[in-house]
């Protein structure tokens, strides 16, 4: 069997890993994305893919979006508009969204099995659905493996959510390991102690640092193994994280940038997410709260897309004017959709047979529409998808393989499920 | 005669060579066993480590934590030839003996999963006294696999079916890395690819012990127990085979007897018969048969792995690597001494403390973990420098709590009331953060290879440890303000995080720190952080 000892500490891997480790400390050396210039930067931004996640947590209206049916039964009060691409129409409360249509391919015609918050989202983020005896990476900790590259010191997996402190987290990764973990930015607060505590001065935690490296000099000495190269190249690590903490605070950004997106949360967020994929982090998932409208689905929905339209629409113009649309995927996505059926409470309920998903940027056909709905959206009437196909469709639109396996333990375990696969009718 | 005189002479000559070798005690044996692994043994194989390295060392792995400063301080001291000996048997004697190998024992059989039927205080006092009665390893697995959760005496030893849910196919495959050294999980659906002594009739030879068996009332009750049906078989194919052949086994251990069964008569099958809200009983239990299978002496592959767990919980690296991948392509590095290591344990009645005594006597044990000089890179497997191991989650909490002189002012604090359990929960209280950062997720296989980002702020700025630094009556800031000269301050800083005495340079490094920085008492602080944040500290060496 193929015998893969990591921990074999031989000569040959120090040296390779010390050759990596001074390429990584010489590019992050030469300030922002790690460049010398702007060209280059932008050379990498187009080399380099990443992906975004939009997740409208609570589950999101397909009716209310991407799929409306004005005039029906199941409908509600809201009409249909053109859109920047003839003949699609979306709902009327995302005005500027729809002039965006030509970047944006959907589908309309996902079934994910699941109308439990918890379930949905991790079908949803997993592309699989749950399993006794394995736990699937999530697509964050999958495009972070896959399309990270040594050369970027920021964390590959980052999600900003609404609520909550900076964390790490390691669940999401499963067996890829701790390292491509979500970070959490709670608030879009920056990673928990990244930042000085203030009881510590810039000179005293210089004199530490001196000390502490010529006690690991001397032991390294005598003593040496690939563990503790690890260890105490990860404080050089998180010094070079540490020296571009900027990149997570949003008010380096022009104060009318920041009108453009909004100053409430969601707009903070996206900008910081914009950030965030610039400085070459390969995945970002944006958090917005809350889509859950068993009572009053409309007025609510009516408040969060408003929150949602603006941010969303310049950032992708964002992306575009800077040439990283092209490199950058885009999903908008949610646990699950909203029932076409009413309720007493002018609510809609969990609904996962029927919903709609949007893609942008890289490697997408926009203006591309997939599946259909029947005329009041309570059954699938064209191309049935799952989570999976979607999770495929992801993987091959910035250009991975979705077919190859993992190595887990020795054991393969393809990256998509391999009883579905990719939609090609959306790929570029 | 002549002849047959020389024979006898030589016969006897034989008998009491090998009578004498058979009396070396296992540690000398070991030693012998492990020389024999390599022609330039003599000039690769590091020194014995220095009473401070040991002495570090051997806390670590049977107290898992570091010496007191007083501690350290008399060990060094002492001119007692046996003092290592006597160091040992007085390690394994004390509570945190027990407590250690309680939390050792806990992430190597649950890996950090949820507590959810049976809560971690039961579960960890359950441990801590199979240990502190030195309980033997047999003795103590067959009580797991035989729990049934009823007896709310035993209901702590269930935890290891209970809190897996009693999923089949995980309790199946855990029995089988755990207590067989064989991960099977690829028999599940065929025979290993890659591993030919891993077979799809194996891994079904153990699920049919468990496949009768069920959570009763249901799987989620926090109170639920298990229950067995009469009646129920395993049977598999290959998702390779393309005839789609069923095959089907009674339950069996690997190569083992099936466990033969004789049908009951119609009606009989029963005890207690099922029925709506009965937890049923059969008359004849498989799941019965599952302990004593596992465990006895017809299954060598028990006593090896055991052995082989505890080999590579002292030596950082099993005989057999990863412990979990037992079969012929991956052979034990020392295949004798890992027989030799499982016939005595066995021999011993599984005697836990008498093997890590014998482990931590050998001179295997005790060499330097510092590569001689002109030696190239060595070789974990061949065991001639010792292995340099990352402090687990846990030894790094009690660690740091006995290197800042956390753990010397919750004593003082604590005053006449400072029994060994008092002081400890003041630890174990403070456990959650460096778990949540250090340790390995629920399932998921502790890794020591990498350091992440969120490990190294928590060491860097995190309020975990620096809130344990600032000066409290008897803690290591306190004491070491109160030192005249900065030599006398060196001294006890490195006794007392490092379990060390400073070199001279690094005297003089203290010195010119303490001269340069602006403020005494912040730059003493910085000190101590600088030593914890070494990896000489975050290595057990």
């Amino acid at each position: 069997m193929p015998q893969c000892d990591y921990s074999c500490g031989t000569a040959e891997h120090l040296v390779s890993r010390r050759a990596f480790l001074g390429s990584a400390g010489a590019a992050a050396a030469l300030g922002p994305a790690g460049f010398a210039n702007a060209f280059a930067a932008r050379e990498l931004n187009k080399s380099q893919k990443r992906v975004l996640v939009v997740f409208l947590s609570g589950g999101v209206s397909q009716l209310e979006t991407w799929d409306p049916k004005p005039g029906t039964d199941t409908g509600g009060p809201f009409a249909a508009i053109p859109t920047s691409v003839p003949g699609v129409h979306i709902s009327e409360l995302l005005p500027l969204t729809a002039k965006q249509m030509h970047r944006i391919a959907l589908v309309r015609s996902l079934n994910s099995v699941s109308d439990d918050h918890g379930r949905g989202a991790s079908i949803m983020l997993t592309g699989r659905v749950p399993e006794a005896g394995i736990a699937y990476p999530h697509i964050g900790a999958v495009t972070a493996k896959l399309l990270g590259s040594d050369a970027n010191v920021l964390p590959g997996n980052i999600q900003v959510l609404d609520r909550g402190d900076s964390a790490f987290g390691q669940a999401d990764a499963t067996f890829l390991g701790a390292k491509y973990g979500a970070v959490s930015l709670g608030e879009g607060k920056p990673p928990a102690d990244l930042l000085r505590p203030a009881s510590l001065t810039e000179e005293s935690d210089k004199l530490r640092e001196e000390f502490r490296k010529k006690l690991n000099d001397r032991f390294a000495r005598s003593r040496r193994s690939a563990a503790t190269e690890a260890y105490t190249e990860s404080f050089e690590q998180a010094e070079r994280v540490f020296r571009r903490s900027d990149v997570f605070d949003v008010t380096k950004e022009d104060s009318k940038v920041a009108d453009r997106y909004g100053r409430h949360p969601f707009g903070r967020h996206m900008l910081l997410a914009r950030r965030l994929l610039e400085a070459g982090v390969s995945y970002v998932k944006v958090s917005h709260s809350n889509y859950d409208t068993h009572h009053e689905n409309f007025d609510f929905h009516i408040e969060q897309l408003g929150e949602f339209d603006r941010p969303f629409s310049v950032l992708l113009d964002d992306l575009a004017e800077r040439g990283m649309l092209e490199s950058t995927l885009v999903i908008v996505m949610s646990e699950m959709g909203r029932t076409p059926r009413i309720n007493e409470r002018y609510g809609r309920d969990h609904w996962s047979k029927a919903w709609s998903v949007a893609l942008a940027g890289c490697g997408i056909k926009g203006g591309a529409v997939v599946g259909k709905t029947t005329a009041n959206g309570t059954a699938i009437a064209d191309r049935e998808v799952r989570s999976g196909h979607l999770f495929h469709t992801y993987l091959r639109a910035v250009g991975l393989d979705p077919t190859k396996n993992f190595y887990p333990n020795d054991r393969p375990i393809p990256i998509a499920d391999p009883k579905t696969d990719a939609i090609e009718e959306i790929l570029a | 005669m002549h002849a047959v005189r020389f024979l006898l002479v030589g016969m006897v000559f034989i008998g009491s060579g090998l009578s004498l070798h058979a009396e070396e005690p296992l540690h000398v044996r070991i030693d012998t066993l492990i020389a024999a692994g390599s022609t330039d043994y003599a000039r690769q194989a590091a020194p014995l480590a220095s009473d401070a390295e040991f002495l570090r060392r051997v806390y670590l792995d049977l107290n898992g934590t570091i010496p007191t400063t007083a501690e350290a301080r008399s060990f060094l001291a002492d001119a007692d030839p046996g003092k290592r000996q006597k160091l040992i048997d007085a390690l394994l004697a004390r509570p945190a003996y027990a407590r250690h190998m309680a939390l050792v024992f806990d992430v190597v059989l649950m890996e950090r999963r949820r507590d959810a039927k049976v809560p971690r205080a039961a579960w960890e006092g359950y441990l801590n006294g199979v240990f502190a009665e030195n309980r033997p390893y047999d003795e103590f697995v067959r009580e797991l696999l035989s729990a049934d959760g009823v007896d709310p005496k035993q209901r702590a030893a269930a935890k290891f079916f209970l809190d897996r849910d009693f999923e089949p196919n995980l309790v199946t495959r855990d029995i089988g890395r755990l207590f067989l050294g064989r991960d099977m999980q690829c028999a599940q659906c065929h025979d290993h690819p890659h591993v030919s002594d891993f077979k799809q009739a194996d891994y079904f030879g153990i699920l049919a012990f468990l496949n009768r068996s069920f959570l009763f009332p249901n799987a989620t009750a926090a109170t639920a127990v298990l229950a067995e049906k009469a009646d129920g078989e395993v049977s598999y194919t290959s998702v390779f085979d393309k005839s789609k052949k069923q095959g089907t086994t009674l339950p069996r251990v690997l190569g083992g007897k099936p466990f033969a069964e004789t049908p009951l008569p119609k009606g009989k099958e029963y005890q207690v018969a099922p029925a709506a809200k009965v937890r049923p009983i059969p008359a004849y239990s498989r799941r019965e048969k599952l302990a004593s299978a596992i465990t006895a002496s017809e299954n060598p592959a028990f006593a090896r792995t055991a052995a082989n767990r505890l080999w590579e919980m002292m030596l950082g690296r099993g005989i057999v690597h990863p412990v979990d991948l037992d079969h012929t392509a991956n052979p034990p590095s020392h295949p004798a001494l890992l027989d030799l290591l499982a016939t005595e344990f066995a021999a011993h009645q599984f005697d836990v403390k008498w093997l890590l005594r014998e482990l931590a006597l050998s001179m295997t044990y005790q060499r330097s973990s510092e590569i001689p000089a002109g030696a190239m890179d060595m070789p974990q497997a061949r065991f001639l420098v010792a292995n340099l191991r990352p402090l687990s989650a846990e030894q790094l909490a009690y660690a740091s709590s006995q290197a800042t002189g956390q753990t010397d002012a919750d004593r003082l604090a604590l005053g006449k009331n400072a029994t060994v359990t008092a002081v400890d929960a003041k630890i174990a209280a403070r456990l959650a953060p460096f778990r949540k950062v250090f340790a390995a997720q629920p399932g998921e296989a502790e890794s020591n290879l990498t350091t992440t980002l969120d490990q190294t702020l928590f060491l860097k700025f995190g309020p975990t440890l620096r809130t344990m630094l600032p000066p409290r009556a008897g803690n290591l800031t306190d004491r070491l303000a109160k030192l005249k000269s900065d030599e006398a301050i060196a001294d006890e800083l490195f006794l007392s995080v490092l379990t060390r005495e400073p070199s001279a340079e690094e005297r003089a490094d203290v010195a010119s720190i303490l001269a340069t920085a602006p403020d005494r008492a912040t730059a003493i602080t910085e000190l101590v952080w600088a030593l914890l944040a070494s990896a000489e500290f975050r290595f057990n060496h």
